[in-house]
Formats: structure tokens, sequence, C-alpha cells
């Protein structure tokens, strides 16, 4: 692995100065602060008491208020939203990731009859846009019982995401090379073995990369969540914010507020820097060339 | 052990027929080779052999059993991908056992024969590797290594060796002869390379457009080729090939190329010739075959005794490689070092007629 690592950066070293690269560097740092700064402002704005907030919007406060996070948690019920998050975006992965795996690898992998259609019509689905659907979808899942809870609203998510797991695994099970199916095939593997026990592993960083793209959608996903969902114990991170906003109308609690934006952005921070380093290893590792 | 039966085998894909109509015995124990140029349909008929590709028509046999309808594990072979198809996430040792664990084999069994195996290609050292970390002959054992722990009946092999560098290839090939021997596996081994089939096949297989044209031992193909692509496809530098003219005079026949006229020994003539008498012919001589006549091995005669311009001579060591003209002709020769031969001069050239060929014009078969 320390080989690999050494391998993978190989210019470690600092390139000389020169004054070509300066617009560039200019025009990054500006990206840069666009990007960083709203985060650090919602950072420092998550410590302050509501009248600081707009006495001194812009300076960190010197004056902590720890106390925002438990109010935060507690009062208002943002920790059962986290966990309700955290159960619907994990059992929702769960799904995306299985069967969209198996459909991709099976798109990827086998020629059939009506394969174009069927992919094609897996991509149009990345064209339809949820709101489009809203209406109908709140009508049908009324009449199969399925509002209010949790299997209508997981349902509708799966189904959303499956197009664009879809698409995304295809491409990626299109790179692995067939000759190790085959190899795995004459081992005296099943097509069931060879996709569970071959493919999925070396598709770890195709995996990665759908499903950090599928949490952040998840995660932050409002209008279904809005629409499906009706009972207070069961709303999610988004749900349980706005409604809080809502609630408070003329007296909000900025600081708390703000505090729960911070704990909904933490997972995400979580997520990202964590898998984000899976996806470079697997991806420079060349993991690809048996 | 095995034998392995291609009764009738076609496959088309589309359109297009890949393997017509091959039929083939590899014998017990036999190292056959199948050998021509990409796109010969010799992949697509060790494909079928190992269950990969199913076969548009005819039957396929392993020891007397009708294969055509079983699964590539259930067909007791073992394969080697020229990408070698290592998995990637599994270790040397895990690479070499996966497919004795899904076959339940008991666990002390696989490690003793994983073990034996790894001795054996010199991998002992390397069983806790991931493939990445392996260098391209390393890994190619590797496979060669997954392959021979399974203990099967038949070895595939689909151009194992092209993916190494010159010099390992060589030394790869030697090794895979000496594995053979001592296992005594029935193998079938493709490759595009002539010289990889000449030196580790007991039969080769001439293949091209997916018809078989040539089944032989290596010294058969090269001695008696049936046709002009086999006598072109086998040897390097290849065959010269002459567009000549047979003459039949007082009995002995002579091919007249314009610019040159040899005669052919009455040796090699048969009942066959008569009917070329007159007729276009292309005459074949192996550049080994033409000799500086200052130093022939063969005594040179005014049948046998040829006047070319030296065009460029490319010294290769023990041989120098001679680019002759005679007039509308070119030919190339590869003669002894000692040979005195300077550039843009005509020299004379002795071939060594017992050694030549002659070719139909039309159908390309040999004329015997």
């Amino acid at each position: 692995m320390s080989e690999q690592k050494i391998m993978g950066n190989p210019k470690t070293k600092t390139k000389p100065f020169s004054w070509s690269s300066v617009p560039v560097h200019a025009i990054l740092v500006v990206y840069a602060v666009i990007v960083i700064y709203p985060m650090v402002w919602l950072l420092s704005n998550c410590l302050k008491n509501s009248t600081e907030v707009f006495t001194n919007p812009w300076m960190p406060t010197l004056t902590p208020h720890w106390d925002n996070f438990p109010r935060a948690w507690n009062q208002i019920s943002i920790g059962t939203c986290f966990v309700n998050s955290v159960f619907v975006t994990a059992v929702t992965m769960f799904f995306i990731l299985l069967i969209g795996s198996m459909a991709a690898y099976a798109l990827a992998r086998f020629v059939f009859k009506g394969r174009e259609v069927l992919q094609t019509t897996f991509i149009g689905g990345m064209m339809f846009p949820v709101f489009l659907g809203i209406v109908p979808l709140f009508l049908m899942l009324a009449k199969l019982n399925l509002l209010d809870n949790y299997v209508g609203l997981i349902t509708v998510y799966v189904a959303y995401s499956l197009p664009f797991t879809i698409f995304v695994l295809t491409g990626f099970f299109r790179t692995l090379p067939h000759e190790l199916a085959e190899a795995g095939m004459i081992d005296g593997c099943s097509q069931f073995t060879v996709f569970w026990r071959i493919m999925m592993p070396i598709a770890k960083p195709g995996l990665i990369a759908a499903g950090i793209f599928n949490f952040f959608g998840i995660w932050n996903e409002y209008p279904l969540a809005l629409v499906i969902i009706n009972r207070k114990e069961l709303y999610t991170l988004p749900l349980g914010i706005a409604s809080l906003v809502m609630q408070q109308q003329y007296e909000t609690d900025w600081g708390a507020l703000f505090a729960s934006l911070v704990i909904v952005m933490i997972p995400s921070l979580i997520v990202y820097l964590f898998f984000q380093r899976q996806i470079t290893e697997g991806l420079t590792a060349g993991a690809l060339k048996g | 052990m095995a034998s392995v039966l291609l009764k009738d085998l076609t496959k088309t894909f589309k359109n297009v027929i890949a393997v017509n109509n091959m039929n083939l015995e590899i014998k017990d124990k036999e190292f056959l080779v199948l050998v021509g140029p990409s796109g010969c349909g010799k992949t697509t008929a060790l494909r079928m052999v190992a269950g990969l590709e199913e076969a548009t028509s005819g039957e396929i046999f392993i020891s007397d059993r009708l294969v055509n309808d079983v699964s590539p594990k259930d067909r007791d072979i073992a394969m080697v991908f020229q990408n070698y198809a290592l998995y990637p996430h599994m270790t040397v040792y895990d690479n070499m056992a996966f497919g004795l664990k899904l076959r339940k084999v008991p666990k002390d069994q696989i490690k003793s024969r994983v073990q034996d195996a790894a001795n054996l290609l010199g991998l002992g050292e390397l069983l806790e590797r991931k493939p990445k970390q392996l260098s391209g002959g390393q890994r190619q054992r590797v496979a060669l290594g997954r392959a021979i722990v399974r203990e099967p009946k038949v070895f595939l092999m689909d151009e194992p060796l092209s993916n190494l560098d010159a010099k390992l290839r060589v030394q790869t090939r030697a090794e895979l002869i000496k594995l053979h021997r001592r296992l005594g596996i029935t193998t079938i081994y493709v490759t595009h390379d002539q010289v990889e089939a000449m030196t580790m096949g007991d039969r080769i297989v001439v293949m091209k457009d997916g018809l078989v044209q040539q089944v032989d031992s290596p010294m058969g193909l090269y001695n008696k080729p049936v046709n002009m692509f086999v006598a072109g496809f086998i040897g390097t530098p290849s065959m010269n090939f002459i567009d000549a003219k047979l003459v039949k005079t007082e009995g002995r026949y002579t091919v007249d190329a314009g610019s040159f006229k040899v005669m052919i020994p009455e040796s090699k003539t048969g009942k066959d010739w008569d009917k070329y008498d007159g007729k276009a012919i292309v005459f074949g001589v192996r550049p080994e075959d033409i000799f500086d006549k200052a130093i022939a091995m063969v005594p040179p005669t005014v049948e046998n005794t040829i006047t070319a311009l030296v065009d460029v001579i490319e010294p290769m060591g023990a041989i120098v490689t001679a680019y002759l003209t005679v007039g509308d002709h070119s030919l190339v020769a590869t003669i002894d070092a000692e040979t005195k031969m300077i550039e843009e001069k005509d020299m004379e050239f002795v071939l060594d007629m017992e050694k030549t060929h002659v070719f139909d014009k039309d159908t390309e078969q040999a004329i015997y």
C-alpha cells in the first residue's frame, strides 16, 4: 500500500513561481472564498444568540453560546429528525446501490432483447423533473396507502435515484474487463457469484461515487418529503428545519437555527471527506488492470 | 487426462463466419497450438471449447463427453487469459485458491495445492501480494498457477505471453514447455506468433478466415506447407514467392521466372505436374535456402544458380539478411555472416532446389 501511495503522488515538489499562474490562482482564490465563506459565516453565527446575529453579523462572537446546540437538538426535536434522516438515507442508499448495481451490471454485461429500450428508459427517467411527478405521485401513494410512512418515502426516493445510479454504474461496469467475469465462470462461479464476489468488490470506487451523489441528494431532499410525510415524528432534517422557521414565525431563535444547520451539514462533510479519499485511492490504484 | 474433439464446429456472429466447419482431434497430453493472423477464428475456437462462446453448430467433446450444453465451470478446464484476468481485489493466494474454494475443496488441501503450485512457479514469496504489486511476468505466473491448482483435464491458453517483453517471453516460453512436460495436461494454446507456435506445439493448426488451413507438426508445416498462406505464415523472414511459368523439357521441369530459370529436381515432381506444363505458377523459396555461391552448402550447378543484385545487407550477427533483386523480382535471403557480399553488386546465389515449393497460381495450393 505504501508503495502505491508513492506511485499515486509522484509530484510532490513545489513548482517554481511563474507570473503566468497568477491570474489562474487569483480566480481560484476568489472561487474558494465564495464557496468557503458561507460555511465559515454559518459556523461563526451558530454560536451567537439571536440579538448578536443582527448586531454583529459578520464577525465571530467573543462569547460563544454553546447552548444553541443542545437547544436545537432537544427543544425543537432536531435530534429526532436527525435519527429519521439517518434511517431514511441509509435504507434508501442500501436499496439504490443494491438494485442499481444489479441493473447496471446486467445492462453493461449482457446483450438481450430490449436492452437498448430499457437503457433509454432509465436515462429518460433522469430527464424527468421531480416536481412534475409530485401530484400524480401523491395520488398514487394515497391509493396505495403509502402516504405518511417511510415505505412510501423510501420507495419514491429509490425510484427517483435509480436512473442516475444505473447510468453511472453502467458506465463503470463497462470499463471492467470482461475477462474477469469469464475467469470467474471458468473458476466455478455462477453469474450471481461473478457479480457478487468479483465485480462488486472491484466496482467499489464506482459504488462509492454513486453513493456519495445519492447521499447528498437524499440527505438534503425537501419537496418529496414535504408532500409524503405529515406526522411530525417522521420528519427528516430538511422538514424539521423548515418547520422550525415556520413555527417560530416572528421570534426566530436564530442561534438554534444556525446550530441545526451545522448539525445537518456535519454528516455531509464527514461523508465527503472520508469517501473522497477512498474514491481517489480506488481510481489511482489501477485496480482495473488485472 | 483428456482428449478434445471438435466436430464440424462453426460459429457465426451476425453475418460473419468466425469459425467455419472446424474438425480437430486433440490427443491426450498433447500441446496443440492454434495459430493465425488476428481475426482468423483461433480465439473464438478456444472460447467455444471453454464454453465462453456458444457454438452455432457442431459438437465439442472433452474426454468423449459432449459438452456443448455444459457450463464452463463444469467442463473441467482452466484458462489463462491474454491480460491474465487476475482478480485485483484478491491476494495471489486467494486468486489461486478461489476456484478451489468455490468447489468446496477442504481448506488444508487448498493450502497444500496452492503452496505446491506457488513453489513450482517460484511464487512462494508473493502469496500475500495483490496483483497490482506484481510485475508482468509474475502476474503471468499467477495466472498459470490459478490454472494449475485446479488440476483440470484441459488447459486453454489465449496468447498468454503477448503482454510480456521480448526477453521474458522467450524465457517463459521455455518454462511453459517444461511445465507441460511435467504435468502432462492436454493443452490448447492460441497465438498469432508463429515462432511461439513452432517452438511450443506438438502439433500446430494454422487458421485463416475461420478455416483450418493445415494441421501438422512444426517441421511438417515448415517442410510441406499445403498452400501459399501456410508457406508464407510459417518461417521468418517469410518465404519468397515469385510469379513464374512451369516448363517441361525432356521430362524435367524448369521454373521460368523470366529473369532467371531454375530446374526442379526429379525427386520433387509427381503425376500432377503434367497439367501445369506451360502454366503460370508461383515459385516459393525460403530465405534460408538461398546461399552465397562462394560459401554455398549445396553444390552449385547451372540448374540452381541465379544472378542477383544485392540491394541492402542487414548484419544480424550469425547471419546477414540480404535484399536481392533479380529482374522484376525481389528476394530476401538469410546468408551466413562469412559472406563477402557487397551492396549494389551483382552476385551469384545458389538455391537449395530440394527445399523449394511450387504453388498453383489460382488456387494457391501446393503442387506435389
